[in-house]
């Protein structure tokens, strides 16, 4: 084991030179240290983002088959135009797929719309004769200039969760307000009317008997000015946007509509397992009247946007360690060649070939234990730099792609078109946003625990292991007689 | 003890060669000089001795044993010590861990023991402070001593030493002389030196004299 102690006095001997060989190893090590970092953070990104960035199936009228049906009909009869008939959602239906194992939750909407009576809707610009549009999700409904949204809870619409709305005042719509007449209306809305928490408002339906409903104000929210500004044409002013409990939402569209929903949205446990509740909510449904769309698209986006990140990190670590393998093998062969005489006299002692190149090993694993110290101290902040410029990149180029889509910016905020749902709402209040989800999934945590230095020693090693055999050719063939005699 | 049996050596052709034919016995207890002029093989006959280099015809023979069956580093590492003429120490070292290391890689009966290190440099004229200096701040007669003590410390019963006083000025030169000659004498060791210097020569027991080809007994 002598050639430990050599090692350790060629290092203490020659200090600038092994100090030069620190620094440049800990600039290996730091690039490398940075990639494991990034690689690492982007996988607990990934399988975060399971956990927080949730996926939905949405259950609804299957309109692909409803618009077969009309054509087929309108090929038999010519006398009359054909109408487009699609089913509403029964909520029994809607009850078995959410007593499947991967359905945490499940929210019903109901969109139509009524007039108001003895209080002002919002008036824009070209809203007039707007409202719920028609033929959306189902249901065809006359347009009234308040469009009611009649949910299950708001604080599981898309709206509320990205919170894009909120309440300000009072409380949202819950389970508890089934059967009840209570709304929530915006803030604006509310300003203008002089309306708060408690007092009572009147809606007049546009369809059947015209009935005049009386409701309670139990809470009211304020909408995001995103939300506000992304009305489509013919579309009321996101004000006018009330949300009420799903079955007096019902009520205004008919008793026909008695215990169904526009749609249903369940919220999928594991986003990694939605491709299988999809299957398994299918089988339970009737195919030709209802369709069961997924939305997980959040989770892809920061499942993709963490899979570059991962995958570029991964180049980093392979590139540094590559071409940290090279620099410190040329370095080594110089210093080898450097140190010829010295190879030369311990060969002349008679000390074995391989204690040589073991005695250079050594005193590279010194540099690097040295090395790696500094570089953990470093890792933290260059990767820092690094996971921000790279998450920066993928956020940048995942907003692009999202916001690219057909009809990008419509009227309902969803860049998914996987929710009809039913008829939009004014504007597009609710619905979500899945950019802004993924720029806010998407970012890394990156901290430099035990397990990295470790992973870091070992790649250290592996390099300054290939290093050494590079260049140890050179001392296995090295014949004392001609460094020291000739 | 040691045997040049029949040897010869040549670089690239045989009709070219250094020396052939070579037989010669080396016995312990005694020093010998190997003299002739520059370029006649002087220092690749040694580094055959020595096991730094293999001969192109013949065999060395350690106790009627060729050296090759040993193998050269063994050879080197538990049977001979090399004295050079640029004294060739560890010189990232001191004198006194130039000796240890030496000790540890031979595998000396005295190794790992400092103080016996320390002693042998004393007795070479290397003071306590400079034992633990680097060994590159002696003087060239100084380092000299280093490597004479370095062969002392180890238990190798053959030293040979290739023109040990070529660096050294007439009195460390005569210090040298005297130490070899005790290596000899007092330790029972084969010494054998490749010299120019008929100083050096004549205080040996035995000289050759390579010439043309053909070693010779001298005088």
């Amino acid at each position: 084991m002598n050639f430990f102690k050599r090692a350790w006095l060629n290092l203490t001997a020659k200090k600038g030179r092994s100090i030069l060989l620190i620094l440049v190893t800990s600039a290996i090590m730091l690039f490398v240290l940075a990639g494991l970092l990034i690689r690492n953070a982007a996988d607990t990104a990934t399988s975060n983002a399971k956990q927080r960035v949730g996926a939905t199936l949405t259950l609804s009228a299957n309109r692909e088959a409803a618009f077969k049906k009309m054509r087929s009909g309108s090929s038999t009869s010519k006398t009359s135009r054909p109408k487009l008939t699609t089913s509403p959602v029964k909520l029994s239906d809607a009850k078995k797929i959410a007593k499947l194992s991967n359905i945490a939750s499940y929210t019903a909407t109901v969109s139509t719309s009524a007039n108001a009576k003895g209080f002002s809707a919002i008036s824009t610009s070209g809203s007039s004769s707007a409202g719920g549009m028609k033929g959306m999700g189902g249901s065809t409904t006359s347009s009234g200039d308040i469009a009611i949204s009649g949910v299950t809870s708001t604080s599981t619409t898309s709206a509320f969760e990205n919170s894009s709305s909120k309440i300000t005042k009072g409380r949202g719509i819950t389970i508890a307000d089934e059967g009840t007449n209570n709304v929530v209306i915006e803030s604006e809305l509310a300003k203008e009317d002089g309306l708060k928490v408690g007092d009572s408002i009147k809606l007049k339906a546009t369809t059947g008997t015209k009935q005049t409903y009386t409701l309670k104000v139990v809470g009211i929210y304020k909408a995001s000015a995103s939300a506000s500004t992304q009305q489509g044409p013919g579309a009321t002013d996101p004000s006018n946007s009330v949300y009420t409990s799903y079955t007096f939402a019902n009520t205004v569209k008919g008793t026909k509509y008695k215990n169904t929903a526009d749609s249903v949205t369940f919220n999928v446990s594991d986003p990694a397992k939605v491709s299988a509740a999809k299957k398994a909510g299918k089988a339970l449904i009737n195919t030709s009247r209802y369709s069961l769309t997924t939305d997980d698209s959040s989770y892809q986006t920061v499942k993709a946007s963490m899979a570059n990140v991962k995958s570029f990190a991964d180049k980093i670590v392979w590139l540094v360690a590559i071409a940290g393998t090279i620099i410190l093998a040329l370095i080594v062969i110089l210093m080898i060649r450097e140190r010829r005489y010295e190879i030369g006299v311990l060969l002349s002692l008679g000390e074995a070939r391989w204690k040589i190149v073991a005695q250079f090993f050594v005193e590279m694993v010194m540099v690097l234990v040295v090395s790696i110290a500094i570089a953990g101290a470093g890792g933290k902040f260059v990767g820092n730099q690094l996971g921000k410029q790279l998450v920066s990149q993928q956020t940048t180029t995942g907003t692009m792609s999202t916001q690219q889509g057909p009809g990008g910016g419509a009227p309902g905020g969803n860049t998914s078109d996987t929710k009809p749902a039913g008829n939009m709402q004014g504007g597009g209040a609710p619905g979500s946003n899945s950019s802004m989800s993924s720029q806010k999934q998407a970012e890394l945590a990156i901290n430099v625990t035990a397990l990295d230095l470790v992973e870091l020693g070992g790649f250290g090693l592996a390099i300054m292991f290939l290093s050494i055999m590079l260049a140890s050719g050179g001392i296995l063939r090295l014949q004392p007689k001609k460094v020291l005699i000739e | 003890m040691l045997k040049a049996n029949d040897i010869g050596y040549w670089y690239d052709r045989q009709e070219n060669s250094l020396f052939e034919h070579v037989n010669l016995e080396f016995k312990s207890g005694h020093s010998y000089a190997i003299v002739g002029q520059s370029g006649s093989g002087k220092t690749t006959f040694l580094s055959l001795l020595a096991g730094l280099d293999k001969p192109r015809a013949g065999q060395i023979e350690l106790n009627g044993e060729p050296i090759n069956q040993l193998g050269l580093t063994n050879y080197r590492r538990s049977h001979v010590a090399i004295v050079f003429q640029s004294y060739n120490l560890l010189t990232y070292m001191s004198p006194l861990n130039n000796l240890l290391t030496a000790m540890a890689v031979t595998n000396s009966s005295h190794r790992g023991d400092k103080a016996f290190a320390m002693d042998m440099l004393r007795k070479l004229g290397i003071t306590d402070e400079q034992m633990t200096k680097n060994v590159q701040k002696l003087s060239g007669g100084q380092q000299q001593r280093v490597a004479i003590a370095r062969t002392m410390v180890c238990d190798a019963k053959i030293v040979v030493a290739d023109e040990p006083t070529g660096n050294l000025d007439e009195e460390n030169t005569q210090y040298v002389i005297e130490q070899f000659q005790k290596i000899a004498h007092e330790q029972h060791k084969c010494v054998i030196i490749v010299t120019h210097e008929p100083d050096v020569a004549a205080a040996c027991d035995q000289s050759y004299r390579l010439a043309k080809h053909e070693f010779t007994v001298e005088a």
